[in-house]
């Protein structure tokens, strides 16, 4: 009996030890309060996203929630702003050689990174160079997103407040590029004391909030940076959540324990605009969604009406509303609207009689199979929407087989060098054109020099539409730009190498109580601005 | 009984060097390539084919699996392909949290198991009995996400009692512990009740009870102790899933344990996280096989490992 006691008191004495172990409930000393003075909210914020982030390093940072925590403590030389116009950042200004082939950019003057170091032309090179694996680290790995500098030849320090970056080739977006929140200005001696291996896990910025703590798989907690150039903000401490489960976050800004939360679960947007205290924020996103065809496939190479009538055969405004609540819009180009160099060349209506009248023509009035390939858990209701242009096919006679993979074997199964390797007829894939710029949203997807493995995974190939992309590439006019891409976007339109789907649009929502937060396109949400109010 | 337990942990040894090729060789063949998992969608091949050499993942299997054992035995598991962390630092983060949720699981589903178990089989076919085992049939039936839910909308949002999630005070564990622990403490209930109306029946109990010993005497130092074995090795073996198996709970409530990270780790084809994580979880479920095994010799003198008996 006795020992059977000990097996029941030994979990409960562990347990007990484990509890006190736990960090006690803080309980602040109470100040007697004056009644005659207003009361002070206390000016904390915390935020629940999704997914944490991968890592906090330029050099392998690759997802919107690295970027969205980032950009509070290290900032750019540019700021893309939520109108997707460029500000100035730690750059004051910037000018661009009549060649087009340097710009000269005039840095902040008195500004410190958080360990006091100073912010100067020094600092950006060593940021820049590290970047892309030039200058000093010449040799050593570029960063995962060092592309976006790929056509930088070198950076010159001017003088200790100017740099001039030097390009390669023409590069007409490099300004939106130097927005990018990867290629944000690090203390280089934060960087030069990491250890061998090591990467960086608590920025070091000039940022208006401090790196404080990482609680791996919990949260990043932020405090205000006093002496911040742009002055301090009122948040005095900012914390990010990381809250994978949708329901729960939902559960947390109900409660109050969270002020605002990304990406609501579009079946309880109802019940929380019904909520009282909490508002919703619906706000774009850069992000669309489309069904690439391969167009190498015996089925659809050279087949341009069975594409289209793909296109014609699918409700995009129905999927929309059935299951994303209409918050969505149907895709009218293959990049979103916000974008520079945006043209609307669609949608395409909804229209199954014209589908099919176009599968006659193509020869296939009797309808045929076709492998549907698609991810599922990576983008809002992938699966459920695959299934349900499944059944819309079906309307026609086009039987789609679905194949559905989770996101790591997705990405191999699709990315196919030789396009006789690939079992897929159609794959179901998202981009974001983060840099807010057409040449992003383009380029890597319909030049068919970038083929996998590189991102035009739809093999598609037209050398009018080559032509058009490079030429905006190197043309320094944005008037001209935007014609070429309107024309480059028309050709593609009419291709149809994608059953254009859907631009994705956030559904955040945030407590009555907070005011000023930004609701960035890019998919983050900023906190320096905001303050709390009761 | 030392040698015993020696004995066992230098057996523990090929067992875990199995589950290290065992497990390293799985995840390798899951498809999916880790490396452009980890450069992300938007990466140049020449920088995925980087990450590759980086990871090693040109070398052919058995030299990677050379390279790992041989690091291991220094006590360095590699680096998280994801996170780039040392696989060491983020399993020694990780491991406390789930330890806590599951020893406050298990505590809750013993108390309650084995105590709903013991009155619904002396009181065998009463109401509370008939109670209790509906709870259990349900406690086994509900899935653990819909319950962590439920509960976070009642506690909550509802009654504001309690942290929808995260793990600052102890208030924040009540939740996930009832969550976690429900399943198990319904299958105690239900094991700890049949065994002990199996031991209830033997002729060693009338005799208890023709002596005239009282009823409580009787139930609590004649039976209960007989009827615990089987009721140990299935806490034994409870004790190793919850901790392993704890991924819905721990997502539901956003707690960080290991169940969360090796699932997220499998996702982004981390390999090294998945290998040291599994290892552990396969050492911990040795010794608690090993404890349970020491327990069952407390509990009944004729199991011996001390010595071999010979007819």
């Amino acid at each position: 009996m006795k020992k059977f006691l000990v097996l029941l008191i030994i979990p409960a004495l562990l347990l007990g030890l484990m509890i006190s172990g736990c960090e006690p409930e803080e309980v602040d000393p109470v100040d007697p309060v004056d009644p005659e003075e207003p009361v002070e909210v206390a000016q904390e914020i915390a935020v629940a996203i999704g997914v944490e982030p991968e890592n906090l390093d330029p050099l392998k940072m690759t997802s919107a929630p690295a970027a969205t925590v980032s950009e509070h403590m290290v900032e750019n030389l540019l700021y893309l702003n939520e109108d997707g116009e460029l500000e100035p950042a730690l750059a004051v200004n910037w000018e661009v050689a009549d060649d087009g082939m340097s710009y000269l950019i005039e840095l902040r003057e008195g500004v410190t990174f958080h360990d006091g170091e100073p912010f100067n032309a020094e600092a950006v090179k060593y940021n820049l160079d590290r970047f892309m694996g030039k200058g000093e680290f010449e040799g050593e790995s570029p960063a995962v997103f060092g592309f976006l500098l790929g056509e930088v030849d070198n950076v010159e320090v001017v003088d200790e407040y100017t740099i001039r970056i030097n390009m390669d080739e023409l590069f007409a977006p490099l300004a939106f590029h130097l927005s990018h929140s990867f290629i944000a200005m690090h203390s280089p001696a934060s960087i030069d004391a990491l250890a061998e291996g090591d990467d960086i896990t608590a920025p070091v910025g000039t940022g208006p909030f401090k790196y404080s703590r990482w609680d791996r798989g919990e949260q990043i907690v932020m405090e205000r940076n006093e002496d911040y150039w742009g002055g301090a903000p009122e948040i005095e401490e900012a914390t990010f959540k990381f809250v994978p489960e949708g329901g729960s976050r939902v559960i947390m800004i109900e409660t109050g324990e969270v002020d605002a939360v990304m990406d609501i679960p579009f079946a309880e947007i109802d019940r929380l605009e019904a909520a009282e205290g909490i508002n919703i924020v619906y706000e774009d996103s850069v992000r669309n969604i489309y069904i690439g065809f391969n167009m190498e496939s015996d089925l659809f190479k050279n087949n341009q009406e069975l594409r289209q009538a793909i296109n014609y055969a699918v409700d995009k405004q129905a999927i929309c509303d059935a299951i994303f609540a209409g918050a969505y819009e149907p895709a009218t180009a293959p990049i979103v609207p916000a974008v520079f160099g945006y043209h609307q060349a669609g949608p395409y209506e909804y229209d199954p009689e014209r589908a099919m009248e176009l599968l006659a023509e193509a020869g296939y009035e009797d309808g045929f199979e076709m492998e549907l390939y698609h991810p599922t858990g990576r983008y809002p209701m992938d699966a459920t929407v695959a299934e349900t242009v499944q059944g819309m096919l079906a309307e026609v006679g086009i039987q789609a087989n679905l194949s559905t993979f989770d996101w790591g074997t997705f990405l191999e199964v699709i990315n196919q060098e030789n396009p006789d390797d690939a079992e897929h007829d159609a794959y179901m894939l998202g981009w974001g054109t983060v840099t807010w710029d057409a040449d992003y949203g383009l380029y890597p997807l319909f030049h068919s020099d970038e083929w996998p493995p590189a991102s035009n995974r739809a093999y598609y190939a037209n050398e009018e539409v080559d032509a058009l992309l490079e030429q905006a590439r190197r043309e320094m006019d944005p008037g001209v730009r935007e014609q070429l891409y309107a024309e480059a976007i028309q050709l593609i339109w009419d291709d149809a190498p994608w059953l254009f789907l859907y631009n994705q649009v956030q559904v955040n929502a945030e407590l009555d109580r907070v005011e000023g937060l930004i609701h960035h396109p890019l998919e983050n949400i900023s906190v320096w601005d905001a303050r709390i109010v009761e | 009984m030392y040698g015993y337990i020696l004995r066992r942990l230098l057996l523990a040894i090929p067992v875990l060097v199995g589950v290290s090729i065992l497990v390293f060789s799985i995840v390798r063949f899951i498809p999916g390539d880790p490396a452009r998992i980890v450069a992300g969608v938007h990466a140049s091949q020449e920088y995925v084919e980087r990450v590759r050499a980086e990871l090693l993942l040109d070398e052919p299997i058995h030299l990677q699996y050379y390279v790992y054992m041989s690091n291991l035995l220094q006590g360095d598991m590699g680096r998280s392909s994801f996170t780039r962390r040392p696989v060491t630092e983020e399993l020694f983060e990780r491991f406390p949290n789930t330890l806590i949720l599951t020893v406050a699981a298990m505590g809750i589903a013993t108390i309650f198991g084995m105590g709903a178990g013991i009155i619904s089989a002396t009181r065998r076919y009463s109401l509370f009995d008939n109670f209790t085992m509906l709870f259990a049939l349900a406690g086994i039936a509900i899935p653990v996400f819909w319950l962590g839910l439920m509960f976070q909308l009642l506690f909550s949002v509802q009654l504001g009692w309690l942290p929808s999630s995260g793990m600052e005070t102890w208030k924040n564990l009540v939740m996930p512990a009832m969550t976690l622990g429900l399943a198990t403490t319904a299958l105690i209930a239900r094991i700890t009740r049949s065994s002990m109306l199996d031991v209830l029946g033997q002729d060693y109990i009338n005799t208890a009870r023709s002596k005239g010993l009282v009823e409580r005497v009787v139930v609590y130092k004649h039976a209960l102790k007989n009827a615990l074995i089987p009721v140990v090795t299935v806490m034994g073996l409870q004790f190793g899933t919850l901790l392993g198996g704890a991924v819905l709970t721990e997502t539901v409530f956003t707690w960080p344990g290991i169940g969360r990270l090796l699932v997220d780790s499998i996702l982004t084809r981390d390999y090294a996280v998945v290998q040291g994580a599994v290892l552990l979880l396969a050492l911990l479920f040795v010794l608690i096989n090993l404890l349970v095994d020491i327990i069952y010799a407390l509990l009944d003198p004729r199991i011996s490992y001390g010595t071999q008996e010979v007819d």
